[in-house]
């Protein structure tokens, strides 16, 4: 017996030196692969703090030079002779911010109600042959390019508006610019006449961009929604029915209330969507400089300024550019932030 | 006793319905009012010598260095944004699921998916153009490469997500059965797991080609155009989204027309790419089912 | 014999007839915790060489927690812990120095659904030879068919073995999970509920499969089908909540069971 023994310790031996010398390999080769793969997942921090870092100091000295006075001011002027010369530089990037800000905001009037409407009527009014085909073709909007969106307002859309909506809106809610008769509207309601006066003969305008834009966000916030509201127990809804609310009742009081995080994530991500959004803007709004209360007036926006000038700028004018586009990434960063956050809670509930 | 309350009540309802039908039939028109011009200004403004004939001829030319550009460019993006995506995907699916940093890589990645791409191509254009530059001792050395750089960017998120999810979609038990037969992590991840997530992971990289296809921003000042034909990544380079820019913006009818052919072929092929996308899903589930 | 064995509940020594066999997996005092749950407490029993043991228990009492202890696959999640010892061939695989690699190429396991990979039928069983074996195409070739036979599905297959396994039945799919795993030639074959997700037909060639591979294997498998247990085991333990209530000899569980719990899980479920 014992030799036995003694064989059997050394050929398991062998077999346990090959087995460990492989397992020590395997686990360096998992070491090594996992800091691979984890460096690939940091490549996509890497892109978010260096668009954030590189904007600013980029931006760095047109913050310096103009202080807070950089967004308050509504001057934009290139001196291209000396582009460093801050005595003949002057950029305030007031007009860019209010135009961002503006054509978000028509876009959001407009697209949040829609979407509301388009989910309301995917999800519990529409017959069930109707839903999938009509989803998709909702869904088809959200995946054409930008650019073709811009082409289209550019050439079909702001002509269209020029014709038809715009002499409407003349009469009806702004003033008649041949006659400088005010509608009822603007002689009643102050501000409005001045929001909607009509001095150029031009379908382009932060009000044409925001519709667009507005077109663009749709999607995105009514899939949001409509699946949002899919998460809905039934047996709520079931519930509200056995009281005898209507279907409109049950989406008002029931649904949209047990929804409304989701809801707002979902409008916050069309915001961000909105606020960063270049091609389409850039080729309608007419990248004016110039400050104009109308919103039927051409004006800029953060991102169409930057694609219309970036390339040929240089020293300040860059700078300050850059320092747009830091305020522009900084403030989606945080509206797009909102908007992950309130969806998450929605996720996290499901998960409950 | 109640039946006016009823009646306002019923009446306020059918409104409200129908008023989400008529937003609903907005929405149809728009995207119809699109495609419609789209396709029919793209087709009327076909010709051969679209595809034969470079920018640089205006109204005598073609369109067909953009498109050779549009091609080359995706290609690079693609070629840098997919393995790493995917890779990426694996870390947060397989290694870092549940862990804090793989949730916060997660969220920021979701939120990339968003970001602003214009801003995204400035980021390209400090850290690629301006080296570039400062080597060849030019006057500014845009590139192809920086342009399919910033595409890879603008795809990356999408990719990373898709095979994210997709692979948190494949059974556990594919990786015990892995695991209890003594294969290590990378060859479970790299042999086994991607692969029964191919399907899944084909349509990220698919549905990332058809968002970069049409990306204009980034490329202004990172590719920023050029009039001729180069197959060298690293000269400037046109593509077609930037040529329908600046050529939607001339007041010239013949301009105007090239670029409605040039929205038609992106329009075409973004279509094509998300109706393959869909093929293939629909099919992998079939299949597994 | 190791001096442990007194705790162990394990075979009625004091029957002639009892199957004694080497013990091939012997477990003492192992508990087990998950987010500091106490899923299994004190389990000791000894396993015998190329013997089906059974595990049987309600939904719930640690029965499958307790054979992917067998393998350290619990291992691959966080947050779970094995205390105790289980002692392979004279080894504490649950000590530090155990190497995965020779613990799964030893001992090999078969889940409640057939998992085949995303590869055609022949990979799926060479997929994990060559990660333990350098073999040449003609061995590799004959090593699969070998496989294949012992797991019987080598007819079923043999022409199509480049095709992908996913279009295989399930019973075929469990078949080729066993081959797979059987290829690696392991001593120890652990069996999660393999017929939970078959049809009564494909149940019954597994069955007979396992009755064909234990006079090569230690067979463990985990089952809640009762007349399985009968079926294909030598031995049968009940457990009942985290706790192995009694071990012994198919035969004497399913006819004179020693305890009342045991008892009353058996006739409850005939009756």
């Amino acid at each position: 017996m014992p030799a036995v023994e003694g064989a059997a310790p050394s050929v398991d031996g062998e077999r346990i030196q090959v087995e460990e010398a492989r397992a020590r390999r395997d686990s360096a080769h998992d070491r090594r692969f996992g800091w691979l793969l984890k460096l690939c997942a940091l490549l996509v921090l890497a892109a978010l703090l260096g668009a954030t870092l590189v904007t600013l100091t980029g931006g760095w000295s047109a913050f310096s030079t103009y202080g807070w006075h950089f967004l308050v001011d509504a001057t934009w002027h290139p001196d291209s002779q000396h582009p460093d010369d801050p005595s003949t530089n002057v950029f305030g990037a007031l007009v860019p911010i209010v135009g961002t800000l503006v054509t978000s905001l028509i876009a959001l009037v407009l697209a949040v109600p829609f979407s509301f409407g388009i989910a309301l009527f995917l999800s519990e009014v529409a017959p069930r042959w109707l839903r999938t085909p009509v989803t998709s073709a909702i869904e088809l909007l959200a995946g054409i390019p930008s650019i073709i969106f811009g082409m289209w307002g550019l050439l079909i859309f702001a002509p269209f508006f020029q014709a038809h909506a715009k002499p409407w809106i003349d009469s009806h809610l702004g003033v008649d610019p041949d006659t400088n008769q005010p509608s009822w509207i603007a002689a009643h309601i102050p501000l409005v006449g001045k929001l909607l006066e009509d001095t150029r003969p031009f379908g382009g305008s932060v009000l044409t961009a925001g519709i667009v834009l507005a077109i663009m966000i749709l999607p995105f916030i009514s899939s949001v929604m409509r699946e949002v509201f899919q998460t809905v127990p039934t047996r709520l809804k079931e519930s509200a029915y056995a009281l005898g609310s209507s279907t409109w009742e049950v989406a008002w009081d029931i649904m949209l209330p047990y929804t409304r995080a989701a809801v707002i994530g979902g409008i916050f991500l069309g915001l961000g969507r909105a606020l960063g959004e270049t091609m389409a803007v850039t080729l309608i709004i007419g990248n004016s400089m110039d400050l104009s209360p109308s919103l039927l007036d051409q004006g800029a926006t953060i991102s169409s300024t930057i694609a219309n000038q970036f390339s040929e700028a240089a020293g300040l004018q860059k700078s300050s550019l850059m320092a747009l586009a830091f305020l522009l990434f900084v403030v989606t960063f945080i509206v797009l932030l909102i908007a992950r956050l309130m969806l998450r809670r929605l996720a996290a509930k499901e998960g409950n | 006793m109640h039946s006016g309350l009823y009646l306002r009540r019923s009446i306020f309802n059918v409104l409200a319905l129908c008023l989400s039908g008529v937003a609903t039939l907005i929405g149809l028109i728009f995207l119809g009012w699109i495609l419609y011009e789209t396709l029919v200004q793209g087709i009327g403004a076909m010709s051969t010598t679209l595809f034969t004939r470079i920018t640089a001829g205006a109204e005598d030319g073609g369109l067909l260095n953009a498109m050779v550009g549009s091609l080359i460019l995706n290609f690079i993006g693609i070629a840098i944004a997919a393995p790493i995506g995917v890779l990426a995907g694996a870390w947060l699916a397989e290694f870092a699921n549940k862990t804090r940093l793989g949730e916060a890589i997660r969220f920021l990645n979701d939120i990339l998916l968003s970001a602003p791409s214009i801003v995204l191509g400035l980021f390209v254009y400090t850290f690629v153009v301006l080296p570039t530059t400062a080597l060849s001792h030019k006057n500014i050395s845009f590139t192809g490469l920086a342009g399919g750089v910033a595409l890879a960017l603008i795809a990356l998120p999408v990719i990373v997500r898709t095979t994210d999810e997709m692979l948190r979609l494949v059974p556990s038990t594919l990786r015990e059965a892995a695991l209890s037969l003594g294969v290590p992590q990378w060859k479970l991840t790299c042999q086994i797991l991607i692969r029964a997530a191919r399907s899944g992971i084909i349509t990220g990289v698919l549905l990332a080609l058809a968002r970069i296809s049409g990306e204009t921003a980034p490329l202004l000042f990172t590719a920023f155009g050029n009039n001729f034909l180069t197959v060298n990544p690293l000269k400037p380079m046109s593509s077609l989204p930037q040529i329908i820019y600046e050529y939607a913006k001339q007041p010239n009818d013949t301009l105007n027309a090239m670029a409605w052919a040039g929205a038609f072929v992106i329009t075409m092929f973004v279509l094509l790419l998300s109706l393959l996308a869909r093929l293939i899903l629909s099919r992998s589930k079939v299949s597994h089912d | 014999m190791h001096t442990g064995s007194e705790t162990a509940v394990g075979l009625d020594k004091s029957l002639p007839s009892a199957p004694l066999a080497p013990t091939k997996l012997e477990v003492r005092d192992l508990n087990f915790y998950y987010n500091g749950y106490h899923a299994l407490k004190n389990i000791s029993m000894d396993i015998p060489e190329k013997k089906v043991t059974a595990i049987i228990g309600p939904s719930g009492c640690g029965k499958s927690t307790l054979l992917r202890i067998f393998n350290r696959i619990y291992a691959i999640y966080p947050k779970l812990e094995a205390k105790g010892s289980i002692v392979l061939d004279g080894e504490n695989i649950l000590g530090p120095g155990y190497s995965m690699n020779r613990l799964r190429s030893k001992v090999g396991m078969v889940f409640q659904k057939p998992v085949p990979f995303p590869m055609t039928i022949f990979e799926n069983v060479a997929y994990g030879i060559r990660h333990h074996e350098k073999l040449s195409k003609a061995d590799m070739e004959s090593r699969v068919e070998q496989a294949l036979r012992s797991a019987a599905l080598w007819d079923e297959v043999k022409d199509k073995l480049k095709q992908s396994a996913l279009g295989l039945s399930g019973g075929q799919q469990q078949r080729l999970c066993i081959a797979r795993g059987i290829a690696l030639k392991p001593e120890v074959l652990l069996l999660d509920e393999p017929t939970s997700a078959l049809d009564p037909i494909a149940t019954s060639r597994i069955e007979q499969l396992v009755e064909e591979l234990k006079g090569e294997y230690t067979i463990v498998i985990v089952t809640h089908n009762m007349q399985q247990a009968a079926r294909v085991s030598d031995l049968t333990a009940f457990m009942y909540m985290g706790e192995l209530i009694e071990f012994d000899r198919t035969e004497k569980i399913f006819t004179k069971p020693g305890k009342k719990q045991t008892e009353d899980y058996i006739t409850g479920r005939f009756g």
